[in-house]
């Protein structure tokens, strides 16, 4: 395979002037060897980003990433592209701030503008008790030097006026957590922009190659059996977000995670009438978070579906419930036609928090249970599973994500709703 | 899934039930009781309520993969695992 392009304003010129055959496949075309350094399950953001940062930061030439189906087709493509780094617990807010901090240089970094958009995460407060406690989330923040602002109504009048935050309401609307860095990423973009910048790096990144067993001798892993035969690995990365369950079943490792369903819909485009993202958890754990696409479609999302599942097809009254919580924030949107409407499949952990370890065997590794919030680590959780894997040594940032704490009690969780995937 | 049959109640939409949590093959520990699942794509058994109705608690074996319902049972009455 000829060398990728360089992407810039000459680039785009020369490619104009080539009549767009300057242009290369950005990862196509690899084939697969019978033996690597590292081999990475899953080719979708946690995978590529990790294949990714072992190429570039820890010089690992033999890297493969072997996908099932498609670059991109799991959650990193079904996400509601939203980042950010409110999170109460240090664990949490410090590793997902270094996510955002890498999300900011990501475009310059992968050479691929993955349309990093800070329009701001607006957490809604609609009862006196929400509002102190968006306020202890938010000094939570600033001390750990993390920007949030806490903006009562004229504040978020001038903020956000298309929401209209003194309109009656069923839910009056008190106040809001800012986080003006947060925002939106076009997830596609991620996912190819790391498949592209992997591919230039050496990875082999295989697609339609299915992972179906790991070959062992005592207490390490020495290759996987895939669909195209046996690849003779030194190290192997799980990074299947929605079926890590059945890598559990696979090892013999029960884990403590369950495969859950969260969906998302898009609108039909429309003018520019939202610009920054709203997040509305009702009374009665209704929720809705809901921004406004560049080509204009209104982006929704909710809770999960409430039981285990792998269907990837949403129940109607969760969409329903999510529309329902969009109308309340902004009506103006009602006559407005649902385009698309889709589900992926989350890894629910017993505390919501993820799981970065070794799994079983010395070198194998578990990058899983991303939960709802999948997307907005992957920079983090590419490069710090990386060094991880290249150096043995989990680094601090992700010390506390060990698959240990569920037995010895020091769990991570972040909403405080007991041992189970879903709220009671 | 969009009906599950409540022993009681007969078929009910789904939203009137409420799912509680996944079940070990075995019993084993509490602990293993709470935090592990041994993740079945084709069979889960699960304790679910019909909390906008009876209130009944019961034992559902579902196929997550196809989204069938296998079975609805009364809890504490027949636990089809046992």
């Amino acid at each position: 395979m000829p060398k990728a392009p360089r992407y810039s304003a000459w680039s785009l010129l020369r490619a104009r002037l080539a009549g767009h055959r300057y242009w290369q496949p950005l990862w196509s075309g690899r084939k697969l060897q019978q033996a690597y350094d590292v081999v990475v399950v899953g080719a979708g953001g946690h995978g590529l980003a990790t294949a990714f940062h072992l190429a570039r930061d820890h010089g690992l030439k033999r890297v493969a990433v072997l996908e099932k189906r498609l670059v991109g087709y799991g959650n990193v493509g079904r996400n509601t592209t939203i980042v950010r780094s409110n999170y109460l617990l240090p664990e949490n807010h410090y590793f997902y701030e270094d996510a955002l901090r890498r999300y900011q240089t990501l475009s310059r970094d992968l050479n691929y503008n993955v349309m990093y958009s800070p329009r701001g995460v607006v957490d809604l407060a609609l009862s006196d008790d929400d509002f102190p406690a968006l306020a202890r989330r938010g000094n939570a923040m600033r001390l750990a030097g993390i920007d949030a602002e806490l903006m009562e109504l004229p504040a978020l009048e001038r903020f956000c006026p298309e929401l209209e935050p003194r309109r009656t309401r069923r839910f009056p609307i008190l106040g809001a957590l800012v986080q003006h860095r947060g925002g939106t990423v076009r997830h596609d973009a991620v996912a190819w922009g790391y498949a592209r910048a992997a591919a230039a790096l050496g990875v082999d990144i295989i697609e339609e190659c299915e992972v179906t067993g790991v070959r062992t001798r005592g207490a390490v892993a020495t290759g996987v059996e895939t669909s195209r035969g046996y690849v003779q690995a030194e190290r192997i990365v799980f990074a299947t977000a929605g079926h890590t369950g059945t890598i559990g079943t696979m090892l013999g490792v029960p884990l403590p995670i369950e495969t859950h369903l969260l969906q998302a819909m898009v609108s039909e485009p429309v003018k520019p009438l939202l610009n920054t993202v709203l997040i509305y958890v009702a009374p009665g754990h209704a929720e809705t978070y809901i921004c406004q696409s560049d080509r204009g479609g209104l982006v929704m999302g909710g809770h999960l579906d409430g039981f285990p599942s792998y269907t990837r097809e949403g129940r109607w009254e969760c969409m329903e419930d999510v529309v329902q919580g969009a109308l309340e924030l902004l009506p103006q949107i009602g006559g407005i036609k649902i385009l698309r409407h889709w589900a992926g499949t989350n890894d629910m952990t017993m505390d919501g928090s993820p799981i970065i370890d070794r799994l079983r065997y010395d070198n194998v590794f578990l990058n899983a249970g991303w939960c709802y919030g999948g997307f907005k680590a992957i920079p983090a959780s590419g490069a710090a599973c990386a060094s991880f894997v290249a150096t043995g040594t989990a680094p601090d940032l992700i010390k506390a994500f060990r698959l240990s704490r569920f037995a010895t009690g020091h769990l991570l969780n972040e909403s405080g709703q007991g041992p189970f995937p879903v709220r009671q | 899934v969009s009906l599950l049959v409540c022993p009681f109640c007969g078929p009910r939409e789904l939203r009137e039930f409420h799912f509680h949590k996944t079940l070990p093959p075995d019993r084993g520990s509490v602990f293993e009781q709470t935090y592990e699942r041994s993740d079945n794509p084709e069979f889960s058994v699960e304790h679910w309520q019909h909390l906008l109705g009876c209130r009944a608690w019961l034992c559902v074996t579902r196929n997550p993969s196809t989204g069938a319902v296998l079975e609805t049972l009364l809890l504490g009455v027949a636990v089809p695992h046992d």
